[in-house]
């Protein structure tokens, strides 16, 4: 179960609902670190002055506003705390409108709303309310530091608050020269009832789960084949086709056969190695996908640690 | 990339014709081979322990990574054994190597080096056996590690106690003391710091029991720290990342006599193919250790 958020309640009228936030989306990145190409270790980012490149101390960096140019004005993070919004831990619902009067533009991040025990009824009798009376609360409260705007409307028996950009943080249309004029120009019927059939042609009910990031998928593909030793390949393998299931140790035999006629045709390269064992042997050709593990940082997710201390 | 039929289970192998052993030019294909011609010896070993596979997808020179964890994109015919409190966040959950197909999958992943747990996965905290862990500091070599051993050996024969050597596959050799009966890895432990202790003291000039690696200058580590609930030590008849594509070998006690009394380093190496040889042979010298029960003496 993910960790609630924010916890706090609904309030409005003379009702107070007891409720904990739950984020509603998760973004899916592929998060990548900085690597040193050379030593393979984490690239470490330092805080330096551009006066004289001397490291900045943390307890060192305050905030400044830029006037203009090289010139700040600088700003204490206590004068900032005193600024905070008083946290209510209220979600103070202001009015109810309907859904269709807010444009998508203004939505930014949704969470699940949940009841704590012993506010189900009350949570559920609201949920029931608007989704009869087909509502959404535009309402408002203090999450961390900042405080947001926010509707929230019934879905799937359930209430989901999407948090809000406030009116002045759109960019007016005007700022964009290109849409000057554009809804003054002239169309004739003809064009109109050919776009509409156009549109009417492609038209369907939305569904969500048929469209996928398939730049993250491939670049997830991408590192599955590079750490599992595969070479770097621009197309996607194909599919194995059932016909060509073969037999285990027939595949092999034609590999190892292979292996010992290439040997055959090069005897010296192997002839080399015998009995000198502890000479440092040629880098393997064509083996370029790198899978270098990083030397200070221990990876995330598998276990990873020095050879010596753990395995004999 | 051949699709081929394990056990009924379809797998990918992939890159057979890349060379993971350049000096000896030894192809993933062969390392693959191996692995399923020595499957039938070598799954007793691994099947029902914590496995850490020591992947070199790029070859022996390159960088390996440690996996302790089975991965999410394993095919849901590999199963899982969880070991609990194995790491600070909880639980690893380890892989089985129990199948063929399960053994193919982690060689085609190049995963040469397969360590084993001193407990079976169903009773993490019940050693099977002890281990003593012999390892060369140059110039000492597996010559000196013989001595050690045969001096190991005359120790447990006054115990009453059978023993088996095998060699690392790299540089050194391994001393098993079958147990298969109730004892706790601090026992085990205990036991196997207590003897390296006892060897260490009559023959200063030539053992260490400590970790440093300046003390082992011209001695060999008999390591007792491998006793441990949270190590593992190499499988035996697992491919090791040297030049060549050695395995830590099961040998007997006549081989280690021959060993020390030759001085010949070399009489004690095997490669893939003559491991082969030696199981068709000898069968698995290595048996006993899995079945033979023994009870651990108090020092």
């Amino acid at each position: 179960m993910p960790r609630a958020i924010w916890s706090g309640s609904i309030s409005f009228g003379l009702v107070n609902i007891p409720i904990r936030l739950y984020t509603a989306v998760s973004r899916k990145n592929v998060q990548f670190h900085q690597i040193d190409a050379k030593s393979g270790s984490r690239v470490r980012m330092q805080r330096v002055s551009s006066a004289d490149g001397a490291e900045v101390p943390y307890e060192n960096i305050v905030k400044g506003y830029e006037l203009s140019p090289d010139h700040y004005v600088l700003v204490e993070p206590e004068e900032l705390d005193a600024l905070d919004p008083e946290a209510t831990h209220t979600i103070e619902i202001e009015e109810f409108v309907d859904l269709a009067d807010i444009d998508p533009v203004f939505y930014d991040s949704a969470y699940f709303v949940a009841p704590v025990k012993a506010a189900e009824k009350p949570y559920a009798l609201l949920v029931r309310a608007m989704e009869e009376q087909q509502k959404v609360a535009i309402a408002r409260f203090v999450m961390r530091t900042k405080q947001y705007l926010a509707a929230l409307r019934p879905k799937d028996g359930a209430l989901l608050v999407s948090t809000m950009v406030y009116a002045d943080e759109l960019v007016p249309r005007d700022e964009v020269g290109e849409l000057d004029g554009v809804a003054d120009i002239d169309v004739s019927d003809r064009e109109l009832a050919m776009a509409r059939q156009l549109i009417d042609s492609l038209a369907t009910d939305f569904d969500p789960s048929r469209y996928h990031d398939d730049y993250r998928e491939k670049v997830l593909e991408l590192i599955e084949r590079k750490a599992s030793g595969e070479e770097t390949v621009v197309a996607a393998a194909p599919a194995p086709d059932a016909g060509t299931v073969v037999d285990l140790m027939a595949a092999l035999e034609a590999s190892v056969r292979e292996a010992r006629e290439s040997r055959s045709r090069h005897p010296a390269e192997g002839d080399a190695a015998k009995g000198a064992s502890s000479k440092a042997p040629a880098k393997s050709a064509g083996s370029k996908a790198s899978t270098k593990k990083a030397a200070g940082k221990k990876g995330s997710g598998e276990d990873e640690q020095p050879a010596a201390e753990q395995i004999a | 990339m051949p699709t081929v039929n394990v056990e009924g289970h379809t797998l990918s192998l992939s890159n057979l014709d890349k060379v993971l052993y350049p000096a000896a030019g030894f192809t993933k294909g062969e390392v693959i081979d191996y692995y399923a011609r020595i499957g039938a010896v070598l799954l007793a070993h691994c099947g029902d322990r914590f496995v850490t596979r020591k992947r070199y997808p790029d070859g022996v020179d390159s960088t390996p990574f440690f996996e302790k964890n089975c991965p999410s994109h394993r095919p849901d015919w590999v199963g899982t054994s969880p070991m609990e409190g194995a790491s600070k966040g909880g639980a690893v959950t380890f892989c089985r190597i129990d199948s063929l197909a399960s053994l193919m999958w982690v060689a085609n992943l190049a995963a040469l080096e397969l360590h084993t747990s001193m407990a079976r996965s169903a009773d993490a905290d019940t050693p099977t056996m002890v281990v003593f862990d012999l390892d060369p500091g140059e110039p000492a070599d597996v010559v000196d590690c013989c001595e050690v051993a045969l001096w190991l050996h005359h120790v447990f024969a006054d115990l009453g106690l059978e023993a088996f050597a095998k060699t690392s596959g790299s540089k050194g050799l391994q001393v098993y003391v079958p147990l298969n009966t109730p004892v706790t890895h601090d026992e085990a432990a205990g036991f196997s710091h207590t003897l390296a202790q006892l060897l260490e003291q009559a023959h200063p000039d030539r053992v260490v029991s400590l970790q440093r690696k300046d003390l082992r200058v011209g001695r060999v580590l008999v390591d007792w720290s491998q006793n441990s609930r949270h190590k593992t030590t190499i499988c035996a008849y697992s491919l090791r990342a040297r030049p060549r594509p050695t395995v830590s070998t099961p040998i007997t006690w006549e081989e280690v006599t021959a060993c020390a009394d030759s001085r010949s380093a070399a009489s004690l190496v095997f490669d893939a193919g003559q491991v082969l040889d030696r199981v068709a042979r000898l069968g698995d010298l290595f048996a006993p250790v899995l079945t033979l029960s023994q009870v651990l003496p108090s020092l």
